[in-house]
């Protein structure tokens, strides 16, 4: 007996990627510098986050060229990102036998009302969330691995603190209440209440959950892990910095011993240049992209 | 019991999950220091070119083919086994100690990635092979099949080790969990387990 692609198998390639760091590449050349640095998975893009957000425009799956040529440089698993809501970018993808498809609020949305509807692909899918009542959503539509959505290309982690600490929080709330409460949290967080009820025998979240979004020190990456996330995608924080393979091996290295402080002072010496953060005050409620996905 | 999981990265704390359901003492080894009067040794799935480069900061490869070599139980599934393997098609030998040649993603990419019975030592059941390898030679008569998947083999024990390329990890199943716990409990008679 042999079945392919069942939800076992999807979560699972998510339960093997943890405690490691994703990384953002845009061609072969870094995808192997991801690799020999220690990445557990590359997601190929066209342009990291940093010059999504300086080029404006719309920004749209990346050329197949570029996410093949990623495909055939390393022997980690391979991602790639879909408009939210474009499920035909998602088949095209599914198509090429990418390992993981990131339906992402870095790209401009296709659709206004709907998601992907996750259960229909051959691949797993990883999908933002700010907070429980949206990773539960994304559960429902057959995601296998939730990451908090940040605010991607800003170097500055404070989103990514703000929904990790908004998922856990009400993730708690699910498993400290009544059984009689389990509806009304559902209305209150726009929650499935299948999924909370998951949780609530659980005890726990129901899939992997990554950080992302302005991630850009080692330090970063240790402080998302002690707040509870199973791993760090890292995007424009590794190739917008003065020396991608340090600063990709010092992020691996956080992200195994993100409790031990020494550690962390030691590989974040020498570190050359981080990339330059953006103030998240400064942008306006347009520029945000966590406000992308619903 | 104090079980030893290898920790850097991958499904060590599903495994960690396996050993406190059969009432042993999971021990999670980051560094030298968390390698101390362990019972048992487990080297998990993950992804092996991820786990050989962050040793190169942890250094503790040595000590573990140290404690291996000692003849205590060791269990590895999927890119432990890759970690363990003496020749390893489309990687790097690491801690080189079961005589079989394994093949990275032999099955292929994700869209490849199943659920397959397997039989294992004298039962049968369904369990996930994840981008998993393959064991493609057998290089000694030291190495005993004890898992295999229609007619390929997918898992060998040699001695005291137990190389598996799927996740029995991931089902902790009681015909698994029963295994395990007699498993460790050899502690150095495992060889004749």
């Amino acid at each position: 007996m042999k079945i392919e692609s069942t939800n076992k198998v999807k979560k699972g390639l998510a339960e093997m990627l943890k405690g490691g760091v994703i990384m953002d590449v845009v061609n072969a050349e870094q995808a192997k510098i991801a690799e020999k640095a220690g990445a557990v998975a590359v997601m190929a893009l066209e342009r990291i986050p940093a010059d999504i957000r300086a080029d404006g425009g719309v920004a749209r799956m990346s050329s197949v060229g570029i996410i093949q040529e990623v495909m055939d440089s390393v022997s980690i698993p391979v991602m790639a990102k879909a408009r939210i809501g474009h499920f035909v970018e998602a088949q095209i993808l599914d198509s090429l036998g990418i390992d993981f498809i990131d339906e992402s609020e870095v790209l401009t949305p296709a659709d206004e009302v709907n998601h992907i509807n996750k259960q229909n692909f051959k691949a797993p899918f990883v999908c933002g969330a700010t907070g429980l009542g949206e990773a539960t959503r994304r559960i429902a539509e057959g995601a296998s691995m939730i990451r908090t959505k940040g605010e991607a290309g800003t170097g500055n982690v404070v989103e990514a603190v703000r929904h990790m600490r908004t998922i856990t929080n009400e993730l708690n709330e699910v498993i400290a209440c009544d059984e009689n409460e389990v509806v009304a949290l559902s209305k209150k967080f726009k929650a499935p209440l299948n999924v909370l009820e998951d949780i609530k025998e659980l005890k726990s979240f129901p899939v992997v959950n990554f950080a992302a979004g302005g991630i850009a020190t080692p330090a970063d990456a240790a402080l998302m892990m002690q707040l509870g996330c199973d791993g760090v995608f890292v995007g424009s924080g590794i190739f917008k910095s003065g020396d991608p393979a340090e600063r990709a091996e010092a992020i691996v290295i956080a992200t195994t011993n993100f409790n031990d402080p020494k550690i962390l002072a030691e590989i974040s010496k020498d570190l050359g240049e981080p990339m330059v953060g953006i103030n998240i005050d400064t942008l306006s409620e347009e520029e945000k992209l966590a406000k992308r996905g619903w | 019991m104090k079980v030893g999981i290898l920790s850097f990265q991958g499904s060590f704390l599903d495994h960690s999950k396996s050993v406190k359901a059969i009432n042993a003492k999971p021990i999670l080894i980051k560094n030298k220091l968390d390698i101390h009067e362990l019972d048992a040794l487990i080297l998990p799935g993950g992804e092996s070119t991820a786990m050989k480069k962050i040793n190169e900061y942890s250094d503790i490869f040595l000590e573990l083919d140290k404690f291996i070599k000692s003849g205590k139980p060791t269990l590895s599934t999927c890119a432990g086994t890759i970690l363990l393997a003496k020749a390893v098609v489309g990687g790097d030998t690491v801690i080189p100690n079961i005589d079989i040649e394994i093949t990275r993603n032999a099955y292929g990419r994700q869209t490849e990635s199943f659920e397959g019975s397997v039989s294992f030592y004298n039962n049968e059941d369904i369990y996930c092979f994840i981008r998993a390898p393959k064991i493609t030679k057998i290089l000694s008569d030291k190495v005993k099949v004890i898992a295999q998947h229609n007619s390929e083999v997918v898992g060998v024990q040699q001695d005291n080790i137990v190389a598996l390329t799927f996740h029995p990890e991931l089902n902790n199943d009681r015909y698994y969990l029963d295994w395990l716990e007699s498993f460790i409990k050899e502690g150095e008679n495992v060889g004749t387990f």
